[in-house]
């Protein structure tokens, strides 16, 4: 039965469908006037760099501005944990953010399913490292660093947006989510540099929370603007 | 032009602004893209709307093709994303009109089907649109796994899962008709 079914798709690959010359001649006649050599995209890996670089930036700065205390007060192997991930979460987000602005890109996982990682990894990651399970001003506490990373996520994402404008989302949701999720991780970046805050509830529910809202708002941004 | 040049060779060309590079693409890619289309539309005019307006995509984007990449998945991204935004286009328009009495007969008006296309239509038609697509790409096209995963955003697992259930559809549907038409057969 396979094989007739086969056959089937195979005669009909092989019978190419007539279409209309003029309507070919027409659509040739359409792309004439405009037609000249084209700037390419820059490769993906300086697209991802610029991305990237733009992330520790934005992260660099914002902690500058609030102080360095987080990173002051953690110890050697936290530091290298804590920003080795965010290093490669925000690379694996970069190129993920371009191959969603450049058509026909490879894709292993949903931009949704990249989201989710991120934040059970980097809620292991902060399990692993933090004991302290106190919980003092826990809503109030966590929602001034959950909206100093939001906030820091917007100048990261609008940046991100302006390197790759010259792209084409085809699936706006999903480039947005990207875009969000890469700033998200900027501002998360921002949270542990300046937040001195080591509870570990506080770090693994509110600081994790930053990618997620952002990747959030990304999605959301992209749905209002592709509608 | 050399009619055995790679398609990826003339989109290259096409890029740095040569048109009998882009004409011999579009004459060359159309007809497959036309029928990918067509699964689609309403009607045949409804089709050559939407491939004319695919290409015009294509040409406002074609910066965006990676030199050395596969083309098709390039493509058929591109129109994939046509196909959606014109369905929601027709759906919206079709909302705010008013039914016509009577409607024409938009298959009286096409060109006649090949036998070909009217098999690939029928076997194709009880697939869902996603089951259907990665078919089209895949036997019709003549795309690689990789390749159809590229063009549908998806992972290549999730396209051999989506052929293996197009083809266990396919094949209890052809059962089911093989055993309707014995028993008609087999009335007197």
């Amino acid at each position: 039965m396979d094989r007739e079914i086969d056959d089937i798709l195979q005669s009909a690959a092989g019978s190419p469908r007539e279409v209309p010359a003029q309507l070919l001649e027409r659509i040739a006649n359409s792309i004439a006037p405009s037609l000249r050599p084209v700037r390419l995209l820059p490769p993906t890996w300086v697209l991802s760099s610029a991305l990237g670089l733009i992330g520790a930036a934005v992260a660099l700065i914002g902690a500058a501005r609030a102080g360095f205390q987080g990173f002051e007060a953690l110890d050697f192997l936290s530091r290298v944990l804590i920003l080795g991930a965010l290093a490669v979460f925000t690379w694996a987000a970069a190129r993920r953010a371009v191959n969603e602005w450049t058509p026909g890109s490879p894709r292993r996982l949903s931009t949704r399913g990249l989201v989710a990682a991120f934040s059970v990894a980097l809620a292991v990651v902060f399990a692993l490292l933090f004991d302290d399970y106190r919980t003092e001003n826990f809503v109030s506490a966590g929602l001034t660093c959950l909206s100093t990373g939001v906030l820091h996520a917007i100048p990261a994402a609008l940046i991100g947006w302006w390197v790759l404008r010259r792209g084409c989302a085809l699936d706006s949701v999903s480039a947005g989510s990207a875009v969000g999720a890469l700033a998200g991780l900027a501002g998360l970046a921002v949270l542990e540099l300046h937040c001195a805050n080591f509870e570990a509830v506080h770090v693994l529910v509110w600081h994790t929370l930053v990618v997620p809202v952002s990747a959030g708002f990304g999605a959301l941004t992209g749905w209002a603007l592709g509608k | 032009m050399d009619v055995d040049e790679k398609l990826e060779t003339l989109m290259a060309r096409y890029q740095a602004g040569d048109f009998t590079a882009a004409r011999c693409l579009i004459d060359r890619v159309s007809p497959q893209l036309h029928r990918f289309l067509d699964a689609y539309s309403a009607t045949r005019a409804d089709t050559d709307d939407t491939l004319q307006e695919t290409w015009l995509r294509i040409h406002r984007v074609r910066h965006t093709y990676r030199p050395g990449e596969p083309l098709l998945p390039w493509i058929y991204a591109i129109a994939r994303r046509v196909r959606v935004d014109h369905y929601r286009k027709s759906m919206r328009a079709t909302v705010r009109e008013l039914p016509l009495e009577e409607l024409p007969d938009a298959t009286a008006a096409a060109p006649a089907v090949l036998g070909h296309a009217e098999d690939l239509e029928q076997l194709l038609a009880p697939l869902s649109a996603s089951q259907r697509e990665v078919l089209e790409m895949l036997k019709v096209a003549g795309m690689s796994l990789e390749e159809v995963a590229r063009a549908t955003s998806c992972s290549v697992g999730s396209v051999k899962q989506k052929v293996h259930r197009a083809y266990e559809t396919l094949r209890r549907t052809m059962s089911a008709r093989e055993l309707k038409n014995d028993q008609s057969g087999a009335l007197p």
